[in-house]
């Protein structure tokens, strides 16, 4: 499943290109979340292109009219937020340069930045940034964006007199909304926006990032150019293409055969034809994406938490990640991914232990049960595989019978989405991207009563996950890693692996996988 | 029957064909499962988005409604609005023809090239060796599926060997012919050798079950001509051999084979889906598999529907043109 989808706002400040480097670090303290701001400059040492193949072409250039990862990643090049993230996730400034909560409001603070410029040239306004939340949240402003959820709890923007300053207001406390507005949120220009129709804005592009558009052929091609007046260094990149593939075989040949320069989801099989290779490698993340096999707690035999926990006894994660993911996966022990806020370091994942799984089962009292995991197919990375893996591994328990099922993606949605937990299979394979990096939205969607996938109802849970949202800071992470520590103890799912990004790379150039899903160009450098 | 009173009668039920095409493109929408609205926005989106999103597509709209809307809008040309990108179906289909017309055509030239060549040789030294090549030929070519061949191509001659490139179409004959109208001309030729270049695995791909196939026809119209009596009277009289075989037995055994290469040219066009998709050749097929990938329904019905246009088309086209060729079919 998309999930939270990856990122819509602005690139690192940190850029390529050898040559000397300086780098400055200034630490921030804002509403108690602590940020180290690090810049990097460099000399430019010649500009070289790039080529990038994903699996899919965008669906347009609008970047508050989409929900998908493959546009994200290819209006980024151009569009900024006002926040954003380093390679590792952590929040770093953009656009702003200060943010900061309002006391005594449910507000906040975003201090721009001095001598930006859109690519027609236009100096950066207060305005522009006002109304490009204001479009995403505000169907009266634009339109109905898809995207207005993914800065819950904004109501709306407005720009603070006499100062180069942006409030923005909430609706509550919102402990989340620099996560969010360090994730979405790309700004565009307000008048630029209102000079053109829609069809215009979705293909054709007037950012402040460090590329801009050169030509767009819809379904072919997007190429971009270094922006010469980019409010930091200029790209080392000069051009950069992006393509599409669906197969991924195909991609692989292209990237071997020197017509691209990166290429994403390498499959675990084709990984050994990358490395093996002369001129190209293989570079890989560890992604926001959690892969689970979920239970439902109101039907036999999933009901019984001695089951659930048996199942997880039953199935050795560290050999399907082995074996089946080639290595490249994470084995996770919570529905929270170490790199979120939220983690509970000292919950480790199940081990492989047949014979209390076979207990369990017994003091469960459901002995003899027949149960059917529900996969879709081609979708995450080996998702058939591991579901096979699983349902073979419970299968060798001597008190339960468990096959798989395949099913089409879309179909499988239809029933998650249904609404209610009654629609949903009982157990079904699934993944979920989260790129707030935050477990307490993962939690909510997933396990929370009144959540959009959920198939767990537990009053203690929907508590703490209450008390978390009026929490900030290191209080609201101890509640969330009790939380976690809760669905470990409770097993609403088969805690399966934590998705790995995978990339093949040319070998001249150096760049590095971001757990964000984002590939940066303007990060990479020649080697 | 007269030729224009044929070609009226013939459009007439080419209309009838395309419509039952539409039809059932937009029948298969709503038995296949998938909501689009599902595909297109994640799971995590507020309901009340989802909502907003699913009005304004129209995908909230009562089914007859949708059927009008999409029906009435194709007589003028409009195939209404990709759900994904929001831009013209029509114009985009469009844009994706010359890429699929240049690989068909690309091809069928491939398979004529070789085929009738080798139909021949096969005839006329049956049961020698050069015949019994030519068999084996074409019935490996007619066994091999296209994907599979194609991949080899890829590995050996693109990946092993660096002879050709992998994928991709940097240039069209569109692209070849602006280049010329400006006056361009090393330019042009330039972009046709890279065109060239980059068209050689793709269409050998698409057109060795076709060439395969094309082989064993001319092969077998050839063997069948060269036992008529005509051609031993020409023996007979003592007319040169290649003469017999060239001039005379050709010329008759090629008629039905022109018949099927004017009829395979349309299952080209429509075939080219898994080639495309192997060489990522931006045209009619990949746009097929993309918008199946991601429910864009609007797309799937505009390709499909030029699809058939194309194979009427060319049906109504090759039956005129084999009357006339052939004054024993009379048009009816």
């Amino acid at each position: 499943m998309a999930g939270g989808a990856a990122a819509s706002a602005a690139l690192a400040g940190c850029s390529g290109g050898g040559g000397e480097e300086t780098e400055t670090t200034e630490t921030t303290t804002t509403g108690g979340e602590e940020t180290e701001t690090t810049e990097t400059t460099t000399e430019d040492s010649g500009s070289f292109d790039v080529t990038i193949t994903q699996g899919q072409m965008p669906s347009g250039l609008d970047p508050h009219d989409h929900r998908e990862t493959t546009t994200d990643i290819v209006v980024l090049h151009a569009y900024e937020g006002v926040l954003t993230r380093d390679a590792a996730g952590s929040v770093q400034t953009a656009l702003a340069t200060n943010y900061e909560r309002i006391d005594g409001e449910n507000a906040v603070r975003f201090e721009l930045r001095e001598g930006v410029t859109f690519h027609n040239g236009d100096e950066l306004t207060p305005e522009d940034v006002a109304y490009s939340i204001n479009r995403v949240v505000d169907e009266e402003v634009g339109f109905a964006s898809p995207q207005s959820d993914q800065l819950a709890g904004v109501a709306g923007a407005e720009v603070i007199e006499g100062e180069n300053a942006v409030k923005v207001n909430n609706s509550s406390l919102n402990p989340i909304v620099f996560s969010e507005f360090a994730t979405y949120l790309d700004v565009m220009q307000q008048s630029w926006v209102e000079d053109n129709d829609k069809a215009y804005i979705g293909q054709n592009m007037n950012g402040t990032g460090p590329f801009q558009l050169d030509s767009y052929t819809e379904d072919e091609e997007v190429v971009l150019t270094a922006y010469e007046d980019y409010w930091q260094d200029t790209a080392a990149v000069g051009t950069l293409t992006f393509r599409a593939a669906s197969e991924a075989s195909t991609r692989v040949n292209q990237l071997l055969q020197g017509e691209t320069d990166l290429i994403v989801n390498v499959p675990p099989q084709e990984v050994q034809r990358v490395t093996n290779s002369d001129n190209a490698r293989v570079a890989a993340a560890p992604s926001t994406r959690i892969i689970y096999n979920a239970m439902r707690y109101d039907v036999e035999p999933f009901d019984s938490m001695e089951f659930r926990q048996a199942m997880n006894y039953a199935i050795d994660l560290e050999s399907i990640v082995q074996n089946v993911l080639g290595g490249f996966g994470a084995q996770t022990s919570q529905p929270t991914l170490p790199e979120f806020v939220g983690h509970n370091a000292d919950l480790d994942p199940y081990p492989h232990d047949p014979d209390q799984a076979e207990q369990l089962v017994e003091d469960s009292g459901y002995a003899g049960a027949e149960i059917e995991l529900h996969t879709p197919v081609g979708r995450y990375l080996k998702d058939l595989e591991i579901a096979q893996a699983v349902a073979g591994y419970i299968d060798e328990l001597p008190n339960v019978t468990a096959t798989v099922r395949q099913r089409d993606f879309g179909s499988l949605v239809d029933e998650l989405l249904a609404g209610s937990i009654e629609a949903r299979p009982p157990w079904f394979l699934i993944g979920w991207g989260e790129a707030t990096f935050d477990g307490g939205l993962v939690m909510e969607a997933l396990l929370a009563s009144e959540g959009t996938l959920t198939t767990w109802q537990n009053e203690e849970f929907d508590a703490l996950l209450e008390q978390a949202g009026n929490q900030s800071g290191e209080e609201r992470e101890a509640t969330l890693q009790e939380a976690n520590a809760m669905a470990h103890e409770q097993c609403p799912w088969i805690f399966l692996n934590q998705q790995y990004s995978v990339y093949g790379v040319n070998d001249a150039i150096a760049w590095e996988a971001r757990s964000d899903e984002r590939i940066d160009a303007y990060a990479m450098s020649q080697k | 029957m007269s030729l224009s009173r044929f070609l009226i009668k013939r459009s007439l039920q080419g209309l009838l064909v395309i419509w039952g095409v539409i039809t059932v493109v937009f029948g298969l929408r709503f038995i296949s499962p998938g909501d689009p609205a599902n595909v297109l926005l994640p799971p995590d989106v507020d309901p009340e988005v989802r909502a907003q999103v699913i009005a304004e597509l129209g995908l909230n709209e009562p089914l007859y409604v949708q059927y009008w809307q999409f029906i009435s809008g194709i007589p003028v040309g409009d195939l209404g609005l990709s759900l994904v990108t929001r831009t013209p179906v029509a114009a985009r289909v469009v844009a994706k023809l010359p890429a699929t017309l240049e690989l068909a055509i690309a091809a069928t030239i491939v398979a004529v090239v070789i085929a009738i060549p080798l139909g021949v040789l096969s005839a006329t030294r049956r049961h020698q060796p050069a015949d019994y090549g030519a068999t084996v030929f074409s019935l490996v070519g007619i066994s091999t599926p296209n994907f599979w061949l194609g991949v080899m191509l890829i590995l050996v001659l693109a990946v092993q060997l660096n002879l050709f490139p992998t994928s991709q179409r940097p240039i069209g004959l569109d692209g070849i012919a602006m280049l010329l109208a400006g006056g361009d001309v090393g330019a042009a030729v330039d972009g046709f050798v890279t065109w060239l270049w980059h068209i050689t695995l793709p269409a050998i791909t698409l057109g060795t079950y076709f060439t395969a196939l094309i082989t064993r026809l001319t092969r077998s119209g050839m063997l069948d001509q060269l036992g008529r009596t005509y051609v031993r009277a020409s023996r007979a009289k003592g007319l040169p051999e290649t003469l017999v075989r060239y001039k005379h037995a050709l010329r008759n055994t090629l008629i039905p084979v022109i018949t099927v290469i004017g009829l395979q040219l349309g299952t080209l066009i429509g075939g080219a889906v898994i080639t495309e998709a192997v060489f990522a050749w931006p045209g009619l097929g990949t746009l097929i598999i993309n918008s199946i990938n991601a429910r864009d329904w609007p797309v799937l019905q505009g390709s499909l529907i030029i699809v058939a246009v194309g194979f009427v088309l060319v049906n109504i086209l090759v039956d005129a043109l084999y009357a006339y060729v052939n004054p024993q079919v009379a048009y009816d």
